[in-house]
């Protein structure tokens, strides 16, 4: 009797074994946030040991990963799910790489349009209505800034967040007061080197005058060009008053302001764990993060979602299908802890619960949600694309004062619409 | 022994069926492929429609196509050349050097060659990074301005060609000891006996022998530096990608960044009619300088 019971358990078992769904998994999350992904991940796994099982790769971000999706695509070895931009999905969906999430899809990972921020939603949307991504997160830039150097210049409110927020004006005078209080190389770091980066600080300052880059399809049309010309002047003009650093690249940025030679920094969210961590080390100075000042005519920040995608023709079999939402559906659920690589969660659920809004620095920063604006729909925008390339070559000389912003517009406006 | 020629076709057929079958379906095949592709309006993967000559029709209007041709031609100018005379210069230098010392400075200057580029790159902005970069701190000494070398677009191509040259002298270093070695050392015992000066015997012995091995690095040197790509891409990634085009680099953009695989392939295809017209160009230049004396 007993070894029928033990025969009838290791059977049980064995049927157990084989219902587990290894859910295929990509990401290009190398930096601080992919060691708080890899946590998440072993954790779900955990919690649904004998069902679903996640195998995770992380590759190379950018280009490198975008070019292995799409040949997987084409040769049918694509993962069951994967993490993408959300400004790269009007290109995916030209090159058919993404599977649509069904209205049937989001019913049974119990999210929809409501869960979202309407830009975020409008941003996993196509053309034809259908939805072709799950977002995990959004990830702006913003201003970082040293308390104890803004501290010692006079410039902190009582609040402890800086003063000289509100317009062109009062931030050039607050980045001046900063320079001659004589504590720092440079009152802001600037990626200057990098044009790519700088992208995102210059779509701001075009979104803060409601400019558009794109528009029916044409680039730049009407005043938008003389928009962008704003913005680059007023970022020319800082270097020429040598008030931000010049030639500096992504790396050295961080650099200048974590060894205090900086007192700023305009950079994306993803480096709050950086901050964090060298602050709980006792290596870092007094930090906080705030949403970028107002140069124009009123709050404005670009951001960008990470997002999940079902590769096309992948996850088809309905098992495997259910395993790959149960990911996704858990994960966003978890997006509480993914907030501390600094990260916004997508989840309303989430940013709406008192634990987040205690967390700091995003619950300074997070206003900006109502604030944020993400690329042009077109398959020319997203990270690492054509529009990135084409802007970079004539920001860098125009940011460290090679080129006057009235002739990089023309180049600029000149090549987007060549392409 | 009478030999069978028609068997012995057959198996030199049979013996060289693997490398032939495998060369055809890597490189035979996807070449042909390319000039179809050129013709084309596709993605980079999947299926196109025929625009005729469309995709090279439009190559001389493109700014971006002529910034990568005479950035590309002027990276050759700077590097080819040079290269080879400061090759020829080292091994000149350590050929008169002997025994373990030889050894010891030729591994020196061959060391760079054995790095990946992507550790090259690092060295090299390490070295030169403006704002924390070695080199810097020693304009700072000297009281120089701060220079950003990668950064600016007069500065770029001379600078990556000077890396290149540093890290690529060494395999053209060693070329040009073995055909110093090849000189039989009796010649330049008979021009001594003749009281002939170090400077005869080297324009009358020393580079008229070493020509053939000269033509060579020449060679390798030039169909290398027109293919030239890793560098300028890792050293513009983020900064002024289309100023610093070459070649190679904008066959890239066209088609994992622009997907524009036809656009791209068209690109392919002129590159692969100059590489082949430069290097028959080339070849006969050499042989004829060879003749000549």
């Amino acid at each position: 009797m007993n070894k029928l019971i033990g025969l009838a358990a290791a059977t049980l078992m064995a049927t157990a074994a084989q219902a587990e769904e290894t859910v295929v998994w990509w990401d290009f999350l190398g930096g601080g946030d992919g060691v708080r992904m890899k946590q998440l991940i072993s954790e779900f796994n955990e919690a649904n040991a004998g069902e679903v099982k996640i195998d995770a790769t992380t590759l190379e971000w950018g280009v490198p990963f975008y070019t292995k999706v799409q040949t997987s695509v084409a040769v049918g070895e694509a993962p069951d799910v994967m993490t993408y931009h959300a400004s790269r999905i009007p290109l995916a969906i030209e090159q058919g790489v993404l599977d649509e999430i069904t209205p049937a899809d989001w019913e049974k990972m119990g999210f929809g349009e409501d869960d979202f921020a309407a830009q975020i939603w409008d941003a996993i949307t196509g053309p034809d209505g259908k939805t072709y991504g799950v977002p995990l997160d959004t990830h702006p830039i913003v201003l970082y800034y040293n308390k104890d150097v803004l501290g010692a210049a006079g410039q902190l409110n009582d609040d402890g967040t800086p003063k000289g927020m509100g317009s062109r004006e009062e931030f050039t005078a607050m980045l001046q007061a900063v320079a001659d209080s004589g504590q720092v190389k440079f009152p802001l770091a600037s990626v200057t080197a990098d044009g790519n980066f700088m992208f995102r600080t210059i779509y701001s300052l075009m979104g803060q005058q409601d400019g558009e880059l794109l528009t029916d399809g044409e680039f730049l049309v009407g005043d938008n060009a003389q928009k962008l010309e704003n913005a680059l002047g007023v970022l020319q003009e800082w270097t020429k008053a040598g008030l931000q650093s010049t030639y500096t690249d992504y790396p050295a940025t961080v650099a200048l302001f974590t060894s205090g030679e900086a007192a700023m920094m305009i950079n994306g969210v993803w480096e709050v764990p950086t901050m964090t961590d060298l602050h709980a080390d006792g290596k870092l100075f007094e930090w906080g993060a705030v949403e970028l000042p107002v140069i124009f005519d009123h709050p404005a920040t670009y951001s960008d979602s990470h997002v999940f995608a079902i590769p096309a023709g992948s996850a088809q079999e309905p098992a495997k299908r259910d395993a790959v939402l149960k990911v996704m559906a858990g994960i966003l659920n978890e997006s509480l802890f993914w907030a501390t690589a600094g990260h916004i969660p997508a989840n309303k659920n989430v940013t709406d619960s008192a634990e987040y809004k205690a967390m700091e620095p995003n619950a300074t920063y997070s206003t900006l949600t109502s604030n944020m604006i993400y690329d042009p729909k077109t398959p020319l925008a997203g990270v690492a694309g054509p529009i990135f390339d084409v802007m970079s070559t004539y920001f860098v000389p125009t940011l460290n004062g090679e080129m006057e912003p009235a002739e990089a517009v023309e180049e600029i406006s000149y090549e987007l619409n060549d392409m | 022994m009478i030999r069978n020629t028609r068997k012995e076709t057959l198996v030199a057929f049979v013996l060289i069926a693997p490398f032939v079958a495998i060369y055809g379906l890597i490189f035979i095949y996807p070449t042909i492929d390319m000039f179809i592709l050129s013709f084309q309006d596709a993605p980079l993967i999947g299926e196109g429609t025929w625009v005729g000559w469309e995709n090279y029709t439009r190559l001389p209007r493109d700014r971006r196509f002529d910034t990568a041709f005479w950035n590309t031609a002027y990276f050759v100018a700077l590097s080819v050349v040079p290269g080879t005379l400061v090759a020829l210069f080292i091994a000149l230098g350590i050929s008169r050097l002997s025994g373990r010392l030889q050894a010891l400075v030729l591994a020196l200057f061959f060391l760079p060659y054995i790095l990946p580029v992507s550790v090259v790159y690092r060295i090299w902005d390490w070295t030169l990074n403006f704002q924390f970069g070695i080199g810097m701190h020693l304009f700072d000494w000297m009281g120089i301005d701060r220079v950003p070398i990668f950064k600016m677009t007069g500065w770029f191509m001379p600078a990556v060609a000077f890396v290149t040259v540093w890290w690529t002298a060494g395999f053209s270093i060693l070329l040009f000891l073995a055909g110093l070695r090849a000189i039989p050392q009796e010649i330049y015992e008979a021009s001594s006996l003749d009281n002939a000066s170090r400077w005869t015997t080297f324009t009358k012995i020393t580079w008229p022998l070493l020509w053939p091995v000269t033509a060579l690095v020449l060679t390798i040197q030039l169909i290398l530096q027109l293919k030239i790509f890793d560098q300028v891409y890792l050293f513009s990634v983020g900064g002024r990608p289309n100023d610093n085009l070459v070649m190679v680099y904008y066959i890239f953009q066209r088609a994992f960044v622009n997907n524009d695989g036809g656009r791209a392939a068209a690109i392919a295809v002129v590159l692969f009619v100059i590489v082949i017209i430069v290097s028959v160009l080339n070849f006969q230049l050499m042989r004829f300088a060879e003749r000549r004396p």
